[in-house]
């Protein structure tokens, strides 16, 4: 569509030079570094400065090219491995994809901090998004000042998840040889005066010279006046609460812009009555608190991080899901027709109408008629939150465990704060499978969950 | 003794003081040439020589420290010979290298509590510099610090520091200032209550007034704050009331039932009044109703898309039929309805003021459609 757009091509250019450029000095640096420290490895015989030095090497030949301008030249990811991608890339695929990746990294967590793996990750990120930006439609999204920072995130977060892991594995290891922590080793203590305070005042300084650069380089996206009867098409709430847009499209309002909020601020504040576990504190593992370890990262990355991504990458006018590279057509038909739980119990398997209140009923009459009406969802959440916990004691051993070492309020304060935070990608998954909109819908009173 | 010169600085040093101290203590025997002092070279005489270099500094010290003791002891021991004095006498003098050092530590404590400062002072124990010695010195000396004191203390129901008034009356010791307080003076005329004025005039009513919002610098300087307060918040007040209101009215005209073509959405109206006007069949019927362009999942604005002949709103992707139901995405109930009536010109006019929610049956309300 954007096809041969010479204007298109002289910004992309402009900005992919340099950044193939950057690309090459990395790589440099490392191969230096790796060479002159001896602290190199070797993959498959080969010593992984030299990889580097390649690598370098051959960024320093593409960095010309796509700075050259000519379309032929730059490269570039094809138009049908595009739109496979694009046809392959719904919201189901996206959200238990980002969990399985998750899961799959925990698992195979050792292999991935090896700092070989991590690097060639790195820069075959870095290449992805180098081939991506050539496609009109996914340089619209990266190029726009609100989205920087959200690019940055996701390296920066792939970055400290794995110094973290890292260091987690590193003392897992040292655990099964029988020594302590890392942390406990480096037990040296540092003047606040000159030491703190200088390196306080270096990375002030640091990070004031980056944001007056940044300021001046991209300008603050200033939109037109703000008008009450017109809503920018699509209208993207704040970067950081994206993920909260995202919870909203399946929840309602009142569930995923206060309840829910709200339980995710008290849970947080809970967890020190919650986790009495002393293990882990004060330096990195994983082995010992696997089960608090995976909590967090399916809350953070998955439940926040990833639906910032989704927010920004993939959705469109109107809150459509859109592909990476597809085109944002405000008027794409998604096939959106969301019923209740209570429609499809009582109407498609019951075959009967639903019991509505006639307007002449009285409170109570009309309210038990809401109730009947609703009981399949009624039922449905009690099991979930109520019945669902015990159960588990009986039947798995895990949380057998936890009940006994916990006690019952402690325990189904923990489970309960675990299924809600389940629900969000549960229901999801309802929607984009089963149309399902609510469990318990209850609009006469603004009640919906 | 014969290899006595062998023995080094300190050694013969601490057997001199040994023979001083030990001498001294044991008084009772009176005799310059006391046997237990000599008993340890000889004692050992064959290992003295090769000995003398191998003690050890600690060692040493001990002895030291040992007759230091002893010839502290020996001081009092000169003035007042009494039968404990002996012990820790007998103690050093016995075998001052033998002794552990906690055991020299206590002998010295035991002697300086028993002493006078002042012979502790010169005695040479002080040159000493014994860290513990000084606090042991401290405990004794200071009220009672350590637990079981200070738990007695509160077993007697009485806290360790100053005490409050209260609590020094319910002890019943008063609070007796023992220094004498000064008489107050007589308070002077000019602070005495004036009399009350005789004659209450109008005229002493306003003076009386303006003295006291004007009377003084500091009654004016509060008087005008309050003054300019009252006028700020007037001022406010009258803010809230402009002259001109550019706010479209709430009850407005949308023009002739007859102008609407049926199935026809007029969003012309949105962008000034927030209303979409829709002629369309609703359960059968034909009618032209006024549609409030609030979504009522979150508040956002939905927009009218022609081609796909609904409403989609672009913040969470809810959409609604053209009758205003909703049908897709997280929308829980209908668009609502504005009250809508045809006016006495036969023009459709749109009251703001009143809405209607199609899930609490308010749509068969014949104040929010004109059938048509």
């Amino acid at each position: 569509m954007h096809g041969h757009n010479p204007a298109f091509y002289e910004t992309l250019s402009s900005f992919l030079g340099g950044y193939y450029l950057s690309l090459a000095a990395m790589n440099g640096v490392a191969a230096c570094y790796l060479w002159v420290s001896g602290r190199g490895r070797r993959l498959f015989g080969v010593p992984t400065y030299l990889l580097w030095l390649f690598s370098a090497l051959a960024f320093t030949i593409v960095s010309p090219l796509a700075a050259s301008g000519d379309p032929a030249l730059i490269p570039g990811l094809s138009q049908g491995f595009r739109n496979v991608l694009d046809a392959i890339f719904n919201p189901v695929v996206y959200s238990v994809g980002s969990l399985v990746l998750v899961f799959g990294m925990f698992f195979a967590r050792r292999f991935f901090v090896n700092p070989t793996v991590a690097w060639i990750v790195l820069n075959s990120a870095f290449v992805f998004m180098g081939l991506s930006m050539t496609d009109p439609d996914f340089f619209e999204i990266v190029k726009k000042p609100d989205n920087v920072p959200i690019v940055g995130m996701v390296y920066l977060l792939g970055f400290f998840t794995w110094v973290g892991a890292s260091q987690a594995v590193k003392n897992d290891d040292r655990r099964r040889q029988g020594l302590g922590p890392l942390e406990a080793e480096d037990q040296e203590k540092v003047l606040v005066w000159p030491d703190l305070v200088y390196t306080e005042m270096i990375c002030m300084i640091g990070l004031m010279a980056l944001l007056i650069v940044w300021a001046i380089l991209l300008q603050a996206p200033l939109e037109e006046p703000a008008s009450s009867v017109k809503t920018p098409n699509p209208s993207k709430a704040p970067w950081y609460f994206l993920g909260l847009q995202e919870m909203l499209v399946y929840f309602d309002p009142w569930m995923a812009g206060v309840v829910l909020p709200s339980m995710v601020v008290f849970g947080l504040m809970a967890v020190p009555f919650i986790d009495f576990n002393k293990a882990g504190n004060g330096y990195y593992t994983i082995d010992e608190r696997k089960f608090a370890y995976m909590t967090f990262q399916f809350g953070f990355l998955v439940l926040w991080v990833t639906l910032i991504v989704m927010g920004t990458f993939l959705r469109g006018p109107n809150w459509n899901f859109f592909g990476l590279y597809e085109t944002w057509d405000p008027h794409k038909v998604a096939a959106l027709n969301n019923v209740d739980l209570s429609e499809i119990v009582w109407i498609e398997m019951l075959g009967m109408e639903r019991p509505r209140p006639a307007p002449d009923d009285g409170l109570l009459v009309g309210w038990s008629k809401i109730l009947l009406r609703e009981s399949p969802g009624i039922i449905l959440v009690v099991l979930y939150l109520a019945v669902l916990p015990p159960a588990l004691v009986l039947y798995s051993k895990f949380f057998r465990g936890m009940f006994v070492r916990m006690g019952f309020l402690r325990y189904m304060l923990l489970t309960n704060l675990l299924l809600f935070m389940m629900m969000l990608p549960i229901k999801m998954v309802c929607r984009w499978t089963f149309n399902l909109k609510y469990i318990i819908a209850i609009p006469e009173y603004l009640t919906n969950f | 003794m014969a290899d006595q010169r062998n023995l080094s600085v300190e050694e013969i040093l601490s057997t001199c003081r040994a023979a001083d101290g030990g001498g001294g203590a044991a008084d009772v025997a009176s005799t310059p040439e006391p046997a237990p002092v000599s008993e340890k070279p000889a004692g050992k005489p064959k290992a003295a020589a090769g000995d003398a270099k191998k003690m050890s500094v600690e060692e040493m010290l001990a002895a030291a420290r040992g007759d230091a003791v002893a010839s502290a002891s020996s001081e009092r021991a000169s003035d007042e010979p009494s039968v404990p004095t002996e012990q820790p006498a007998a103690v050093a003098a016995k075998s001052p290298g033998e002794m552990s050092v906690a055991e020299m530590l206590a002998a010295a404590r035991g002697g300086a509590s028993k002493e006078k400062p002042k012979p502790a002072a010169k005695s040479p124990v002080a040159k000493k510099p014994t860290a513990k010695k000084p606090a042991a010195e401290k405990k004794e000396v200071s009220g009672p610090k350590d637990t079981t004191s200070i738990l007695a203390m509160a077993r007697k129901e009485r806290k360790p520091g100053p005490i409050s008034k209260a609590e020094a009356a319910s002890q019943g010791q008063g609070v007796t200032s023992k220094r004498k307080m000064p008489e107050m003076p007589e308070r002077p005329a000019y602070v005495q209550p004036a009399a009350p004025a005789a004659n209450e005039d109008r005229r002493t009513f306003f003076g009386s007034f303006f003295g006291a919002f004007l009377g003084s610098s500091l009654a004016v300087g509060f008087s005008s704050l309050a003054v300019t307060n009252v006028l700020w918040v007037l001022g406010g007040a009258r803010f809230m009331f402009p002259n001109i209101l550019t706010e479209p009215p709430t009850v407005f005209k949308v023009g002739f039932s007859g102008d609407y073509a049926l199935g026809q959405v007029q969003a012309k109206f949105k962008a000034q009044f927030g209303v979409w006007v829709v002629k369309a069949d609703y359960e059968g019927v034909s009618q032209v109703y006024a549609l409030k362009s609030v979504c009522t999942h979150l508040g956002c604005t939905p927009n009218w898309l022609e081609g796909e002949q609904k409403f989609k709103c672009p913040c969470h992707g809810s959409g609604f039929y053209k009758d205003g139901v909703n049908f897709e995405g997280p929308a829980p109930r209908p668009l609502e309805r504005y009250a809508i009536r045809v006016a006495d010109d036969g023009q459709l006019e749109v009251d703001k003021s009143r809405t209607f929610q199609q899930e609490l049956g308010q749509w068969s309300d014949v104040a929010s459609f004109v059938a048509s």
